[in-house]
């Protein structure tokens, strides 16, 4: 028994290097919620933003620091796409932790849960990112879904939260049920001895004729589970109202962070991983691309809530990046997804960071609170008509050349058809993002005077601004950095 | 001993009873009972394919699934109690402040 208990223990300790982020994401987040919490008077519990940002700083520095490799069975794998998707994640974290402090203290809503339930979340992410096996892929993203459930239904004494919370829930515990369901399909259909995606892939192109129903229908579950977690149409229906719901921070949360971690799991299932069964799913991910860029796009149009119009406009965005998972080349594939994630979280930071500041104490987040902008805050409006324009994705804009390399690498893999829906639609989309500058800039604004703005705020906003105006300038190099970044 | 497909059978008629109660039922703590029969067909489907292969993965996999069933229904309750406070119901129709 003991030398069981001693084969564990080196087993697990053998590979701890690779996933040490992680841990101390784990540790911290528990150490945060005791003893920590009872260091701080209930008064000060604002004070929990500033070290989770600390602690966000450490995990990036800690990201840079892991050596590549796999290990834990080969569930886990360490390599550059790993470690650009996770940075992604932390920058998408850290954006959420600064911009929720003045929100969260008009409401007198700090808590230590709502940090800590972030880095858990966070931690699932960093898991998902690097997991090659389909086993730690769902349970790292169950990981991250569960903490955000949570996260949705935050403030709790408001319905429509909480309602968005059990919507959220229900859905995606239905999703994570087709998910598994999926998995054990595939698990038995290669043989039932690995989950590890190379495995199950080898295994799974020299299956007999007879069980590709078999095949099929877990490919299939599996995709349907990963659509819903990244809202894609038809498995959007959550997504809009989690968006309203939930409180403003937690919102851009869910845009940023775990799109970021559930497209690497994308690329690395589908892009790199079932590549040999790729005649199962490569045209219902057509399918569920296209619908998405339209159905996003068209319906964004008659919303009069930002953050509805914000998530129907995030459900097109993953419609393009699914162009970079269909691709067949997965290392340029993941180089163009991860390239339009990062300029996508920093528009979208942005702009979200001028919605929550409108929001004032949590209210009035329709399009019309935009009027008049232009006259009130012109530099505020001047931003957020940089994130717009970028996001519609006009040149020369950053947005622009994200578009760009995806939509150049889709016609080099002969998705002619998709690149032109996109293209179609993204015109679309520049309607309803334009009528948004219009309203700001065409409108009178109403007589009530500008409220001043959190000292974060105005720093988030800016830095989003000079990155996307960085980015713009030098758009025609950022691939190629893109390639350096992602698989040194 | 009981053959592999007959085992594949019942799991997918649980999956397909869960499936179609999340998409019938209309009681958020019986969507919820009936997210967990799937959860449970795919246990079944594990345990059945590790035995007949000869191999231990899959049992784990499935006592893990268990372990991250209870941490759902952990939450699904808590925010179903959440809601119940709020709304005073728990039928799903009745929920639509959010729509459009």
């Amino acid at each position: 028994m003991t030398g069981f208990a001693q084969g564990l223990l080196d087993a697990l300790l053998k590979d701890t290097h690779l996933i040490t982020p992680q841990l101390f994401l784990m540790v911290t987040a528990t150490l945060m919620l005791w003893p920590g919490d009872l260091f701080f008077h209930r008064n000060e519990k604002h004070k929990w933003a500033p070290i989770t940002l600390v602690i966000l700083a450490v995990t990036a520095a800690l990201i840079g620091r892991t050596p590549d490799g796999e290990g834990f069975s080969r569930m886990f794998r360490m390599d550059g796409l790993t470690r650009g998707f996770q940075m992604l994640c932390v920058l998408g974290t850290a954006a959420t932790v600064a911009l929720s402090v003045k929100l969260l203290n008009g409401l007198k809503q700090q808590t230590v849960e709502y940090y800590a339930l972030i880095l858990f979340s966070l931690s699932g992410m960093l898991f998902l990112c690097g997991a090659s096996d389909l086993i730690s892929m769902y349970f790292s993203l169950e990981l991250m879904a569960i903490c955000i459930y949570i996260l949705v239904a935050y403030l709790r004494e408001r319905s429509t939260s909480v309602e968005a919370g059990v919507k959220y829930f229900l859905l995606g515990a239905f999703s994570s049920g087709i998910l598994v369901y999926g998995i054990s399909l595939l698990y038995g259909a290669a043989g039932g001895t690995t989950t590890n995606l190379a495995d199950l892939n080898r295994a799974l192109a020299l299956t007999p004729t007879t069980s590709n129903l078999l095949v099929f229908s877990g490919v299939l579950m599996v995709l349907m589970g990963m659509a819903f977690k990244v809202a894609a149409v038809p498995f959007h229906m959550w997504s809009p109202d989690a968006y309203e719901g939930a409180p403003t921070p937690i919102t851009m949360f869910m845009a940023t962070a775990p799109k970021a971690a559930a497209l690497a799991a994308f690329l690395r299932v589908f892009g790199a991983g079932l590549h040999g069964v790729s005649s199962e799913w490569v045209l219902p991910l057509c399918y569920i691309a296209g619908a998405s860029m339209i159905l996003g796009n068209v319906t964004a149009v008659k919303q009069e809530s930002m953050k509805r119009l914000l998530a129907y406009s995030s459900i097109a965005h993953v419609g393009y990046m699914l162009l970079g998972v269909l691709s067949g080349d997965p290392r340029a594939g993941a180089q163009a997804v991860w390239l339009y994630m990062l300029i996508y979280i920093v528009m979208n930071t942005g702009a979200f960071a001028v919605v929550i500041y409108l929001q004032g104490k949590g209210e009035g987040e329709r399009i019309e609170d935009f009027k008049g902008l232009g006259r009130k805050h012109p530099v505020l409006a001047f931003a957020m008509m940089i994130f717009l324009l970028s996001l519609a994705g006009i040149p020369p804009l950053a947005g622009f050349f994200g578009k760009f390399y995806l939509f150049k690498l889709a016609i080099e893999q002969g998705f002619v058809t998709l690149t032109t829906i996109a293209l179609l639609t993204s015109a679309v989309g520049a309607y309803y993002y334009l009528g948004v500058v219009a309203q700001m800039y065409f409108r009178e604004p109403d007589g009530e005077p500008a409220a001043p703005m959190g000292a974060t705020s105005v720093f988030v906003v800016t830095v989003a601004c000079a990155l996307v105006l960085v980015a713009t300038a030098c758009g025609p190099w950022l691939v190629d950095w893109a390639a350096k970044i992602t698989w040194v | 001993m009981v053959s592999l497909n007959a085992v594949l059978l019942i799991s997918f008629l649980l999956f397909s009873i869960g499936i179609a109660g999340v998409l019938i039922r209309r009681n958020a703590l019986i969507i919820l009972m009936c997210v967990e029969l799937m959860l449970n067909a795919a246990n079944l489907n594990f345990i059945a394919f590790a035995r007949h292969n000869g191999s231990v993965a899959g049992q784990a996999f499935a006592l893990l699934v268990m372990g991250f069933a209870a941490a759902e229904v952990a939450v699904g309750l808590a925010l179903v109690v959440a809601l119940y406070r709020r709304r005073d119901t728990v039928q799903v129709d009745d929920i639509n402040l959010l729509k459009g």
